[in-house]
């Protein structure tokens, strides 16, 4: 288990994960704002065709 | 069956809700900009979520489990050169600042600035071609996941995957890019959930100790026959030679694969494109790690109790080790992203090809502009040809070894090509058209050789990185001696920033 390869295997996955998580709360609010802003002048510059 | 009720439940409201998100959408498309690159409207951290959503598509979590399998976390590798290329281009700004800078809509359209409209439309051509053909196995694999992950019957497949894609078909070619933003958003809220609540369930299901140790005794009995599990440089897993191809590979896809570099065209400026990058790097890791480590989990699992079942292979043996592992509820959020993941990735992948078919086929053999609506009616038949395409292609077509090979090799038709002639078109005055030419016919010899040799003499085939290196090799080579054996002018590309 001290292998350092195996070690290294180790950080990479569980930082992956924890990075995974952050992810989708971080970016997925963030995101979801411009997403928001998006449609918005989206809605402003082209209203829907009727 | 293996899904419960609740299972097929949250499977049904997220697939009809994408769906009315996707074609909600539509209301807003004006123009084929709006249909192919949302009117270049994008912010930094949309990009993330589109462009993460697009390139963890469940034929990702296929393969990546398949290298898991085969060859433990070694196999990973590949992610972690992957995220070091997206980080080394998100530092430099390498081909992707003056790229977006240059305001195309495709990288075969600044191909015409350089080298002239012939030199695009061939490009358009090998672009094309090998994204169809990498293209071709999507439907399969995600397929065989649900197969295997529900315990449906295998005679269903074909309908099954045939209904995806008509959904995804329905959203793309009435909602175009817009539509892949909104759906791209939910999917990747839902694949980020299902990736990180399934890996944690794996990881206590197997047991961190016992997967390292089973993996080391399996290496130590075999007597170092099988693939090093943790050393992807060892002999017996990929080797240097197979390490060094996938960097340049990597770095090649990161600045010309059209599916990300339609995200980094439809940001607001470069500077957003280049931190998208950045940010975005690490997240390739994860994308070849966790699902890779389910595959290891797999692996593990089955040796321990009693061996792989019949009708199981290295690719299907993740489904059904999940499938026997995860509890309901989670088994359904698993599924649910997993069709959301290969939804966000068809219609992504059918969007940016039909754009460069549209952009830089048949455009430039037009004698007459279409009107806008001729344009939007021209992509959307398109789009449904490409579908068409998958649904026979993706039926008959076998795969000659592992799916990554194949994804690599036939991403290779174009990746060496192209990627030589964007260094040369940007960064090297002396190009001409000449060079390009010959660096788009030599690239593309290796690759489309091995997937020949593959079908007519199996015996005789070719390593994978003997086949994508020397396409890399030769496409260089072709655009030295080809632009410095003439004299043929070529414009200085001088790109102006645009908003």
């Amino acid at each position: 288990m001290k292998d350092p390869y195996v070690l290294a295997w180790g950080a990479l996955l569980f930082t992956s994960i924890a990075w995974y998580g952050f992810l989708v709360f971080f970016i997925g609010a963030r995101a979801g704002k411009e997403l928001k802003t998006l449609i918005k002048d989206l809605t402003i510059a082209r209203p829907p065709e009727k | 069956m293996t899904l419960s009720p609740i299972d097929w439940i949250i499977v049904v409201v997220y697939v009809v809700g994408c769906l009315s998100a996707g074609l909600w959408m539509r209301r807003f498309i004006r123009g084929v900009d709006d249909f192919t690159i949302a009117g270049r409207e994008v912010h930094v951290n949309l990009g993330i979520a589109s462009l993460a959503a697009t390139e963890m598509g469940l034929v990702t979590v296929m393969y990546t489990a398949q290298l898991g399998y085969e060859k433990g976390f070694s196999g990973e590798i590949i992610g972690v050169i992957m995220a070091a290329a997206f980080l080394l281009v998100g530092l430099t700004g390498f081909v992707i600042r003056p790229l977006r800078d240059a305001g195309v809509m495709t990288i075969p359209e600044l191909f015409e600035k350089r080298f002239g409209h012939r030199v695009r439309w061939l490009a358009g051509v090998f672009v094309a071609l090998g994204g169809l053909l990498n293209m071709g196995i999507f439907l399969r694999l995600g397929g065989d996941f649900l197969v295997h992950a529900t315990g449906m019957p295998a005679s269903w497949l074909e309908s099954v995957m045939t209904v995806l894609l008509v959904l995804v078909l329905l959203y793309t070619v009435l909602g175009g890019m817009l539509s892949v933003l909104v759906t791209d958003y939910l999917q990747f809220i839902l694949v980020g959930l299902g990736i990180v609540t399934t890996s944690v369930m794996v990881i206590i299901n197997i047991g961190w100790t016992n997967l390292i140790t089973t993996l080391q005794d399996t290496w130590t009995a075999s007597g170092g026959t099988l693939p090093h599990p943790f050393n992807p440089a060892h002999p017996t897993s990929f080797g240097w030679g197979y390490l060094i191809w996938m960097f340049v590979f990597q770095l090649a896809v990161v600045t010309t694969w059209q599916t990300t570099i339609s995200r980094v065209l439809a940001t607001k400026d470069s500077g957003t494109a280049t931190r998208m990058y950045r940010r975005v790097s690490y997240y390739f890791v994860g994308r070849f790690l966790l699902p890779g480590m389910w595959g290891i989990a797999a692996f593990v699992y089955f040796k321990q109790h009693g061996g792989l079942p019949a009708g199981l292979n290295s690719m299907t043996a993740m489904p059904r080790y999940l499938s026997a592992v995860l509890p309901i509820g989670l088994m359904g959020l698993l599924v649910a992203a997993m069709i959301a993941a290969e939804m966000s990735t068809i219609s992504g992948y059918m969007l940016t090809w039909a754009t460069v078919i549209y952009n830089d086929i048949i455009t430039p053999c037009l004698r007459n502009p279409l009107s806008n609506k001729g344009q939007l009616l021209l992509t959307r038949m398109i789009l449904l040809g490409i579908a068409v395409f998958l649904l026979f292609f993706g039926l008959w077509y076998q795969l000659p070894g592992d799916a990554w090979t194949f994804l690599a090799v036939t991403g290779n038709i174009y990746l060496a090509s192209v990627f030589t002639l964007l260094i040369a078109g940007l960064y090297w005055p002396r190009a001409n058209a000449t060079g390009a030419y010959a660096a788009l016919l030599l690239g593309a010899i290796g690759p489309i050789t091995f997937l020949v040799l593959a079908q007519v003499m199996p015996q005789h085939q070719i390593p994978a990185e003997v086949a994508g290196g020397s396409s890399f090799g030769l496409a260089f080579l072709g655009m030295i001696v080809g632009s410095l054996a003439t004299r043929a002018p070529a414009p200085v590309l001088n790109p102006q920033p645009t908003a």
